[in-house]
């Protein structure tokens, strides 16, 4: 049987991701009788003239978000090459951390993201948005996470290089990745398009703290407070998000103590990761009196950056940022 | 003439506001008609998602009417909601949707003078501030 070509690629990111698939380690070794690595610039060096003496990439990792012109172009071209297009990584999910480039727009209105003109030597042009890489070609499917935690990148490995061969298949992940993909995984079939590599509820449901009755009188950024162990961040008063995020982490970092970042996206249920923090974060709020709400809503700094820190480019029920302009795109590549 | 029409959403509670809209209609006090009402048990069941989808999906303006504090058929769904609106309202300001688009007030079933004075005055702020259009779609490139 043919080996499959795999190509790995960070357009606007910070190569965490493929540091992560790296971190795959010695599980990555079983996949080379099934795959040959034909496009990793990061690892073997290789060039975009390389991609031109490939037929077909089978799998292609992509990783960063879109926000220059070689993004796009990077995106676009690989998609051409490609069977299975899998976004790795919050930033090439849903825009990530680049995304908030997009709040520009409506903090100084007329004085957004910035495409940077003129300047020598010549940069590769940014476009006037930050897109996730799905607002750029079709993704088939996504590993979410900043970076991806290495079992769920493994699971997606096995599940769309080589379903059904890999001789080391593995269960421990599967069994935190929706009914319908892990059952896809053990069968060795390709899970439906579309799928997320990762847990369906809230990070709440993996979280190990224990939840009671969620009030407090005053919120508190995560260095001014040594958190209770083993009780809810929320109710100590941390901006935790994991009530709005998927899960598949295990809850990593609530259980260490820091407050879930969001870095998973939105959960399945919720329709605007925003909205329902805000619903979530003043249901604790101990108090019944207009001024004293108003008072401890005016403690919390940066909202959209803070509640869309992840997201903001691909899941915001309200889009922002300047339109997306065609003539952004030069010719760069 | 071409005249800015707003469309307004309103989420009005069964047992105060809703009530008062309809008295306004039949004591046949003047309104303008640019609300769409959508009546909820309790203005607290109003997740902070509702008016989210509301704007984006091209609501100009959202509108909460709810039972005064203390007289909630529920005991206090509308303090539910009152938590909400101030670190919504803030939200929504960074998102780009201004003030004035955002409302919750509270009206009795009695108050059926109120409500129409709310709806008239909300009709008139929009239309001053025009139509809601999220910064994306906005037409001209913000960049350079």
């Amino acid at each position: 049987m043919a080996k499959k070509k795999l190509a790995v690629f960070t357009a606007t990111g910070c190569s965490a991701c493929e540091n992560s698939v790296l971190d795959v380690h010695f599980q990555i070794s079983p996949v080379t009788p099934w795959a040959d690595i034909a496009f990793w610039p990061y690892v073997t060096g290789s060039q975009w003239q390389d991609l031109d003496h490939v037929d077909r990439i089978d799998l292609c990792m992509f990783a960063g978000a879109v926000r220059t012109a070689a993004d796009r172009k990077a995106a676009l071209k690989l998609r051409e090459k490609t069977r299975i297009m899998l976004a790795v990584g919050a930033c090439s999910a849903f825009g990530g951390m680049p995304g908030l480039v997009n709040l520009a727009a409506v903090r100084d209105e007329g004085n957004s993201a910035g495409a940077d003109e003129g300047i020598d030597p010549a940069l590769p042009g940014t476009e006037s948005r930050v897109s996730a890489l799905s607002q750029i070609v079709d993704v088939d499917y996504v590993v979410p996470g900043c970076p991806p935690p290495k079992n769920l990148l493994w699971s997606a490995i096995q599940a769309l290089l080589c379903p059904g061969e890999c001789t080391s298949r593995i269960s421990y992940a599967a069994s935190r990745l929706p009914e319908r993909i892990s059952q896809c995984i053990t069968s060795g079939i390709l899970p439906p398009k579309g799928g997320t590599f990762a847990g369906e509820k809230a990070v709440c449901a993996s979280c190990s703290r224990v939840k009671e009755e969620k009030k407090f009188r005053s919120a508190f950024r995560p260095y001014a407070i040594d958190p209770d162990p083993g009780r809810c961040l929320l109710e100590q008063g941390v901006l935790c998000q994991g009530i709005a995020t998927r899960e598949g982490c295990g809850g990593l970092c609530t259980a260490a103590g820091a407050p879930c970042r969001g870095c998973f996206g939105k959960a399945e249920a919720v329709y605007d990761p925003g909205a329902k923090m805000v619903s979530a974060v003043t249901s604790t709020f101990d108090s019944a009196n207009a001024d004293e709400i108003e008072a401890m809503s005016n403690e919390f700094v940066d909202l959209a950056g803070t509640l869309y820190r992840y997201t903001m480019a691909a899941q915001c029920a309200l889009p922002v940022g300047p339109a997306k302009d065609e003539n952004d795109a030069g010719d760069v590549l | 003439m071409n005249r800015f029409e707003p469309r307004i959403i309103a989420f009005l509670c069964n047992w105060c506001s809703y009530v008062a809209a309809d008295a306004a209609g039949v004591a046949r006090l003047t309104q303008l008609p640019n609300v769409r009402v959508i009546r909820v048990n309790c203005s607290g069941m109003v997740d902070p998602s509702y008016v989210m989808k509301a704007f984006a999906d091209g609501a100009d303006g959202v509108l909460i009417g709810g039972c005064h504090p203390g007289d909630c058929h529920y005991i206090s769904g509308n303090i539910k909601t009152l938590r909400r609106s101030f670190l919504l309202k803030s939200l929504l300001r960074e998102l780009g949707v201004e003030d004035g688009r955002f409302r919750l007030e509270w009206i009795a079933a009695s108050e059926g003078p109120r409500y129409a004075k709310v709806v008239n005055e909300m009709v008139e702020e929009i239309r001053s501030l025009g139509p809601y259009v999220p910064p994306q779609r906005r037409s001209a490139k913000g960049a350079a």
